[in-house]
């Protein structure tokens, strides 16, 4: 390696932006978490939902929100600037960029905490930031990009290690998923209308939602546990070849999973198999990243029973392991069955959120506060204390969701002998029997924030008793030529480069192809594999040290990562947008929304009735007995966005339309419990008294036109019109049932837009021709209507 | 940097240090590596044989079954119903208890525990199901097909149930409802019954 270099220069790390990030974490993740707390109590408590602006379906986006990105997000800042700048030997590039990115990234925050409560959203899970912010979440990023791989061209140390690697491939994926998923058009400056629809929207919303979790919650994550475990444990790590091949198959891997958010569901099958199956081969993957960090501890277990440290580590390492090997499980069809909209989902985010993620911060700050204060941490004893009530806490709370979650889903979908009757028709009585469950969430969350509040004590003191240091550091100056000389040739003209990529053209034909066609390309791809297994062993040094001068050379190494999460995304995605358009469906299609039901389905979005409530019969017997006829994929084409939903702590509403009268839904929007018995959805009072935007629904449905949604011409005035129409009409029916409403009132609008949810026609499909020739034999379509032929045909 | 060296005793330890962190270049564990294959074999197998060999039905081919399957059961089970057995049934204790019990979860929010849909005085959005005044007809058949259907008029409240309680438990609810009345006992149509305009 290159140290022949005489010229040393001395640096200063930047450990100010560091310490700031580190401290921000901390508070954030109190209010984060105090905010979890909150809503789990509003779940058990429906009174605790105290103002419109505390409603559960509005704080819970908070929660979500507050911990992901300003819990995890600013503890993942702190690692990476620490990490990188120790790893590259150089200071961060520009002090300035990094006070941008701190300072902004605290303002969306704050910006994140007034708009939520506030009923401004986008109405998509973990994307509900209006697009104001959503903009400045972009430029932040870049910032932070900027600042990232500036440094690493300046570094003094030309191999990149394993830590950055992971750095690098979370904030180029981050910013590629949050850019497409937040692209949306503007109807005022606090709203706007996503630009996909229905069965689209969820493709790229869950795309995005899942690998929120893959490259926000996990690879950083991986990033910091190989700086920090090793030199927590002083063990080298346990395996440089794991490094490698788990690092680029979580990375390829994990971008095709996100459809198993929506298994069982209108979304095509051959998405729903893809979800499946690379859930199921990312679980080795992930497994390598725990190994190579439980392993690494191999010599040195004693450290485990001294260091608080080591353990919080360890525990961590445990629970991704834990959790990694449950993503899978539930992403298998017949086990999502019962688990989907289920409370196991929450106990699986938790057990990822508290104990992988939240212990590795508690680890890190505990080990980085004494260096980047000097001195030593306060109180052993309270971390060894911080360590055992957030692991019990973790673990009553995950047991609890385990419980709840699987005796609900029993319940939900428990059916008679033959098949022909739900054994629990009324949903609250499912609800009912998870009550106590729902009650241990609270304790065993109420336990690890307690523990989380200790070590912010713990800390503080310790940082009182020192004070700021910022390592200096003599390092020998690299010569230009020892990096980033690889050129685009040398990057992409190679073996291990031309192998992969022809395997994975290969595999796509045979999933894509015509029948026949398929088959044969399959086999080329087994006879393929062979041949280059057979290469790779012949070849061997030659690959590795291939690989070794890549990682000299940090753009290559970028460009190919970049390569590596896009495939996925890109694979699902385009056929999913360009085939699953209003005209291309043949069952059912979507009745449009009049002015007055838009302006309800925007209160209902505003309000967060997602969080509870699906609007998604999925194609299994349970849901269509007790929800109705399975939903069609055709039935939300025009819903910017969807709202499929992701939890029902209540029924479904995919059908709710017409199936009570207005003075029901009045009665239950007013009092929940005064229709449904032992309810826990909180009451809207604010709805009866608030006027529906009438202002904004010609701006509105301009977007939605432009969006593709065939609204006919009509002015402003004749929008205000029609849903002024509509809602004196509404208004007097509810007179006529007994009940008092203002037709300019929200509830109003909500009940038109309850009423319409379901409605749909059936499209008159004019008969395409058969295209008489096929241009050429092997035009690639979709898996399913490959399928469609094979069974058709005989 | 030479290749590994599998003969030699221990992992190898790589020479290149990152601010003080080490690596060992451990081979993948065995029983990683296999786990892994299987998942990708049967993704290949799954695949094959879902859309390459056409086997097993689709989600809307298995869901359309199943449905198929409920609503002969339903079939079976009206044809061996008529006025008289439901009346029969109405004096059947365990039916009617069984029917009790659907009632006081699913009814009473309209209905009134009472059947009067009127709690201390105030009306609840049901009709009173106590009195010999039916809007929908008071023959058992006629009970029995509001439960199961709804009322023609959904806005006025009253939703199918057979989807979601089964055939079996609007059979009971019905004859619970008849264990508060007589057979052969004369009905009247409510003046807004929309069985008078009809014919």
């Amino acid at each position: 390696m290159t140290t022949a270099s005489t010229a040393k220069t001395l640096i200063e790390f930047d450990d100010r932006t560091v310490r700031r990030f580190m401290i921000a974490s901390i508070i954030w993740g109190v209010v984060g978490m105090l905010a979890g707390v909150f809503i789990a109590l509003q779940l058990n408590f429906h009174e605790l939902n105290l103002a419109s602006w505390l409603s559960f379906g509005r704080l819970r986006p908070l929660h979500t929100n507050a911990v992901i990105f300003a819990f995890v997000g600013n503890m993942m800042f702190a690692g990476i600037y620490y990490s990188t700048q120790r790893l590259c030997k150089a200071r961060m590039a520009s002090d300035l960029l990094s006070n941008i990115h701190f300072w902004g990234w605290q303002l969306i925050i704050v910006s994140a905490a007034v708009t939520l409560p506030l009923g401004l959203t986008r109405g998509q899970e973990y994307a509900e930031l209006i697009w104001p912010v959503n903009i400045a979440v972009a430029l932040i990023w870049v910032v932070f990009a900027v600042n990232f791989f500036w440094t690493l061209a300046k570094r003094n140390e030309p191999s990149l290690y394993v830590a950055l690697w992971f750095y690098i491939a979370t904030i180029i994926t981050v910013a590629m998923l949050y850019i497409v998923n937040h692209i949306s058009i503007p109807t005022s400056w606090t709203h706007s209308y996503t630009i996909f629809a229905g069965v689209q929207n969820g493709l790229v919303q869950w795309w995005y939602g899942h690998n929120a979790v893959a490259f926000f919650l996990t690879t950083p994550i991986l990033g910091i546990m190989y700086y920090f475990l090793p030199k927590a444990v002083e063990r080298p790590v346990y395996s440089y070849r794991l490094s490698i091949v788990h690092f680029w198959s979580l990375v390829f891997i994990y971008i095709w999973a996100g459809p198993h958010h929506l298994l069982n569901t209108a979304l095509p099958k051959w998405l729903q198999m893809l979800g499946m199956f690379f859930s199921l081969m990312l679980w080795a993957p992930s497994w390598g990243g725990m190994l190579n960090g439980l392993l690494t501890l191999r010599g040195a277990w004693d450290k485990l029973r001294t260091d608080p440290v080591v353990k919080f580590y360890i525990a961590a390492v445990t629970f991704y392991g834990m959790s990694t090997f449950e993503g899978p499980l539930l992403s298998i069809r017949a086990v999502n069955a019962l688990s989907h909209y289920s409370d196991w989902t929450i106990g699986h985010v938790h057990s990822g959120a508290l104990g992988w993620n939240g212990l590795m911060a508690a680890g890190m700050f505990y080990w980085l506060t004494p260096k980047l204060y000097g001195g030593k941490l306060h109180s052993v004893a309270w971390a060894n204390f911080h360590f055992w009530i957030a692991t019990i806490g973790i673990l009553i709370y995950v047991a609890a969701m385990w419980v709840s979650g699987i005796m609900q889903g029993l319940m939900l979908n428990a059916t008679n002998a033959e098949g022909t009757a739900l054994v629990y028709p009324n949903f609250i009585e499912t609800l009912t029997s998870i009550r106590a469950m729902m009650g241990f969430r609270i304790i065993g969350g109420a336990l690890y924030l307690a523990g989380f509040i200790l070590m912010g004590v713990n800390l503080w003191l310790t940082i009182r008793k020192g004070k700021p240091v910022n390592e200096t550091r003599e390092v020998a100056v690299i010569q230009p030529k020892a990096k980033d000389t690889m050129g685009m040739r040398d990057t992409f003209i190679n073996d291990p480069v031309a192998y992969m990529f022809a395997g994975m053209v290969l595999v796509l034909a045979w999933l894509f192809l015509p029948p026949g066609a398929d088959i044969a390309a399959l086999l080329c791809a087994g006879v393929f594999s062979v041949l280059a297994v057979k290469k790779f062993r012949e070849g061997h040094s030659r690959w590795s040290s291939w690989y070794e001068g890549l990682l000299n050379n940090w753009l290559p190494f970028t460009v190919l990562t970049f390569v590596a999460v896009a495939l996925g995304g890109l694979i699902q995605i385009i056929p999913t947008v360009t085939v699953n358009r209003a005209k291309n469906v043949e069952d059912r299609i979507q009745q449009i929304y009049t002015p007055l039901e838009l302006a309800g389905r925007d209160i209902y979005v505003s309000e967060g009735c997602y969080n509870c409530h699906s609007q998604m019969i999925r194609t299994m017997l349970p849901d269509v007995l007790r929800y109705g006829d399975y939903s069609r994929l055709g039935e939300s084409i025009y819903d910017h966005p969807f709202q499929w939903g992701s939890k029902r702590t209540g029924p479904d509403l995919a059908r709710i339309g017409d199936k009570y009268p207005h003075s029901w839904h009045y009665d239950h929007m007013m009092e929940p419990r005064s229709t449904s018995v032992g309810s826990n959805m909180p009451a809207y009072p604010h709805l009866f008294e608030r006027k529906f935007d009438q202002k904004s629904l010609p701006k509105k449905i301009a977007v939605m036109t432009r969006l593709g949604v065939p609204y006919p011409p009509m002015s402003a005035d004749e929008i205000k019109m029609k849903a002024l129409e509509q809602a004196v009409k509404i208004a007097e029916e509810l007179k006529a049932q007994g009940k008092v409403a203002a037709p300019d009132t929200q509830i109003v609008a909500l009940i038109a837009y309850m009423q319409k949810l379901g409605k749909y026609d059936t499209p008159e499909v004019e008969k395409k021709l058969a295209p008489q020739g096929v241009p050429f034999p092997l035009k690639p379509a979709l898996p399913d209507s490959h399928r469609k032929s094979v069974t058709q045909n005989p | 940097m030479s290749p590994p060296n599998d003969t030699s005793d221990g992992p190898i330890l790589r020479d290149h240090v990152y601010d003080g962190i080490q690596e060992y270049d451990q081979k993948l564990p065995n029983w990683w590596l296999f786990t892994w294959y299987i998942t990708m074999v049967w993704f290949v197998i799954a695949w094959v044989a879902y859309y390459q060999l056409g086997r097993g039905d689709s989600d809307v081919e298995q869901i359309d079954k199943a449905i198929a399957a409920v609503e002969k059961h339903r079939d079976e089970e009206l044809a061996a119903l008529d006025d008289d057995k439901l009346w029969e049934m109405s004096k059947d204790a365990k039916v009617v208890e069984a029917g009790k019990a659907i009632y006081s979860t699913t009814c009473v929010a309209c209905h009134a525990p009472d059947l009067s849909a009127h709690i201390a005085g105030v009306k609840l959005p049901g009709l009173p199901l106590n009195d010999s005044e039916w809007k929908h007809g008071g023959a058992p058949t006629q009970i029995l097909n509001i439960i199961r259907k709804g009322a023609p008029d959904l806005t006025k409240g009253m939703p199918p149930w057979e989807p979601q309680l089964g055939i079996q438990r609007v059979v009971e609810v019905t004859a619970f409802l008849l264990s508060h009345h007589e057979k052969g006992k004369p009905v009247t149509l409510a003046a807004d019954s929309p069985l008078k305009t009809g014919g």
